[in-house]
């Protein structure tokens, strides 16, 4: 875990966001997942509906259409609690860019931030461009600290909503935030399983390929360009590919016959790891992106599958039936000092280190012979299940802020695709069509 | 949510190592060659990919990560805010402020489903034609049980008077358990089948195996009748490459 100049919310709170300013708000280090974080105060007093705010896809103006993305991913953000002014009896009407008398109110009520702004298709643009200003007023400096101006086609009208909420969290936490990340993840059509990207929030699903057999577990290169994942050759041999998402070209990197599966590039894209059945069993490997050599990292005649870098990349944590059931390993990047993590339940599978390194998340089978969610630190000495109830869960994946999980669970009949707080809060369902959509892999942030 | 004390655990400690005899037969390797994949392997599909001879690519896009802004980096909040930019799709990918995550493909060569298709449908009829059995096994197993070995003498059977034919060992699981491990026990399950086919005298070089883990299951309800449908090695008469 990080401890690198941690300044507590209330610090900046009451001894005023002034020094935040000053020294830089991306040298100020925020960790929202200690628990003695408290989340900020914010409150949104609407993005005014400007002349030619009418949507063209829907009723919905698109002044409130970016509102209602902007709230959602406050509250997502876990670094902002989303207050809600007008049940505070504060009513914020006709903001300019200077501060309004209703701020002091909301200031004696406990909010830290307020966040205004408008919206509308921009007045003398040949392209008819949408365009949204939004102003943020810090209690604790009483002032403007600042705003944005985003224009574009009204069909980035979420994007502006993401990146302003993106800019929020950075100014105040220095991370980048999550509202502009994307979720990789594989989708059924007829019996085809094919790749696809949406963002974060489920919305604006795309297809990446069209093979029409089985692609496979897609995961995310550090730099966001590729995806590496498991590929059907022929429906007879697995490849593990890479696509580059700008453009849809493909490589093959490993094509070794046998199952050839759960490929996962290193945090400095310089290794894959991957699990490969060429020599007999399921064993681990790891490729050089350089200079494409391959080095066995495991030697076991059970199986070994499923590697997750730790963040400094010198660890790895993996799947072993070796001890009977499945169970997570932890070992070095060489695949040197194996041991043994979960000791609890007979199936433990499918880790994912945090993107933080203080904690794995896993399917663990409970009592009930259940598969669901869990995380255990590092050195085992805590763990806690995060789902419970009906359904199969799989693929946990961390958020790149690492305070959120995205996973496919069949909880509501179908295989559909979940995100959930790490304190095991917050379940949203964030895919609502098509037969079957699974192993989420979320993008890092930008 | 739930903790268990950590005073569970040298007990939970006790348990496992106890009922690690009593699993340690599920370890043993299960089928040790991949002859037969491999040797198809070498019929040129790796060429395909620009894969070398050790079945790694020699040339794909650098993937290092050095951690360096990019066009889509946050700018900070402005007291007089400048325009900015957003490009969300393919026609804007080269604007500021889009970035390569936005600017994804549409779909790539659509006829290949339909290719598919049409090849899954040729095998299916050859399959069927050939009266090949399907090998059922039981819930976190693949063993091979009294029925799959009847099943399998049959198959052996058609085998001798059919000597040319190729025959690919699907390998199925049920939703049960994470996609990863599923692929792992699909694979012991064809690999299963493939060497109790060997012991009856098939030749290794017209067998191969393929593990379908629980991604193309035969029946999608949440129930045991379905999963059992599910935890099969499928048998299949290969009619294309």
């Amino acid at each position: 875990m990080t401890f690198r100049a941690v300044v507590f919310v209330s610090l900046c709170v009451s001894i005023g966001a002034a020094w935040i300013i000053e020294s830089g708000a991306a040298d100020v280090f925020l960790e929202a997942t200690r628990p003695d974080f408290r989340k900020i105060p914010l409150g949104i007093a609407g993005i005014e509906n400007m002349s030619g705010s009418e949507s063209p896809e829907g009723r919905v103006k698109l002044g409130t259409r970016i509102e209602d993305v902007l709230k959602a991913d406050v509250r997502r953000s876990l670094v902002f609690a989303l207050v809600d002014l007008p049940s505070l009896g504060i009513k914020v009407s006709h903001l300019g860019v200077e501060p309004d008398a209703s701020f002091k109110q909301a200031a004696e009520n406990g909010v830290s931030v307020i966040v205004w702004g408008k919206a509308g298709i921009k007045s003398g643009s040949k392209d008819a461009d949408l365009s949204m200003d939004g102003y943020v007023y810090d209690v604790g400096s009483n002032e403007i600290v600042g705003g944005k101006r985003y224009i574009g086609s009204t069909s980035v009208a979420r994007l502006m909503a993401h990146r302003f909420a993106d800019e929020l969290v950075f100014r105040y936490t220095g991370e980048p935030g999550i509202a502009r990340t994307k979720i990789a993840y594989v989708s059924e059509l007829g019996t085809a399983r094919e790749l696809f990207v949406m963002d974060y929030d489920g919305y604006d699903p795309r297809q990446l390929t069209a093979d029409g057999f089985l692609n496979l577990m897609p995961r995310w290169s550090p730099d966001r360009r590729f995806l590496v994942f498991t590929t059907y050759r022929n429906r007879n041999t697995q490849d593990i590919d890479m696509i580059e998402l700008a453009t849809g070209k493909r490589w093959t990197l490993v094509a070794q016959g046998g199952l050839n599966i759960t490929p996962v590039l290193s945090p400095d894209g310089n290794s894959l790891a991957y699990a490969s059945s060429h020599e007999g069993n399921a064993e681990l490997y790891r490729l050089d992106t350089h200079t494409k050599a391959v080095k066995r990292l495991t030697t076991h005649a059970a199986g070994d599958l499923s590697p997750s870098w730790s963040p400094s990349g010198r660890e790895l944590a993996f799947t072993s039936d070796r001890s009977g059931g499945p169970q997570i390993f932890l070992m070095s990047a060489d695949g040197s000092n194996v041991r043994r993590l979960t000791f609890d339940g007979d199936y433990n599978a499918a880790p994912a280190w945090s993107p933080r390194g203080n904690w794995i998340a896993y399917v663990c089978r409970t009592p009930k012979k259940e598969y669901k969610l869990c995380v255990i630190t590092p050195d085992g000495q805590k763990h806690l299940q995060l789902t419970t109830g009906l359904g199969v869960d799989d693929s946990p994946s961390w958020s790149p802020d690492g305070r959120h999980l995205v996973f496919s669970s069949t909880v509501d009949g179908k295989s559909q695709i979940y995100m959930i707080n790490v304190d095991g809060k917050d379940l949203e369902r964030i895919t609502f069509t098509g037969t079957h959509n699974s192993a989420p892999s979320w993008s890092p942030a930008s | 949510m739930k903790t268990l004390p950590a005073g569970y655990l040298p007990l939970i400690l006790g348990v496992i190592i106890l009922g690690i005899p009593a699993c340690s037969k599920k370890a043993v390797r299960s089928g040790g060659d991949s002859q037969a994949l491999q040797e198809e392997m070498a019929r040129g599909e790796m060429a395909k990919g620009g894969a070398t001879k050790e079945g790694t690519n020699s040339s794909f896009p650098d993937t290092s990560f050095s951690g360096r802004e990019d066009s889509n980096s946050l700018r900070g909040l402005d007291r007089n805010p400048s325009e900015e930019r957003l490009g969300g799709n393919a026609a804007n990918a080269g604007t500021p402020g889009g970035g390569h995550t936005n600017a994804l493909i549409a779909k790539a060569d659509s006829g290949a489903a339909a290719r598919q298709l049409a090849e899954i449908r040729a095998e299916q009829v050859a399959s069927v034609a050939a009266g090949l059995r399907d090998v059922f096994f039981t819930y976190d197993s693949f063993s091979i049980t009294d029925e799959g070995r009847h099943a399998l003498s049959g198959n052996a059977e058609w085998a001798r008077s059919n000597s040319y034919a190729q025959l690919k060992i699907e390998g199925h699981c049920d939703e049960r358990g994470t996609s990863a491990y599923n692929l792992v026990l699909g694979e012991k399950r064809a690999k299963a089948v493939r060497n109790y086919l060997v012991e009856l005298g098939m030749a290794p070089t017209h067998l191969s195996v393929v593990s379908y883990g629980k991604e193309r299951p035969f029946c999608t309800e949440h129930t045991e009748s379905c999963y059992s449908q599910n935890r099969r090695g499928h048998l299949v008469v290969k009619t294309g490459k």
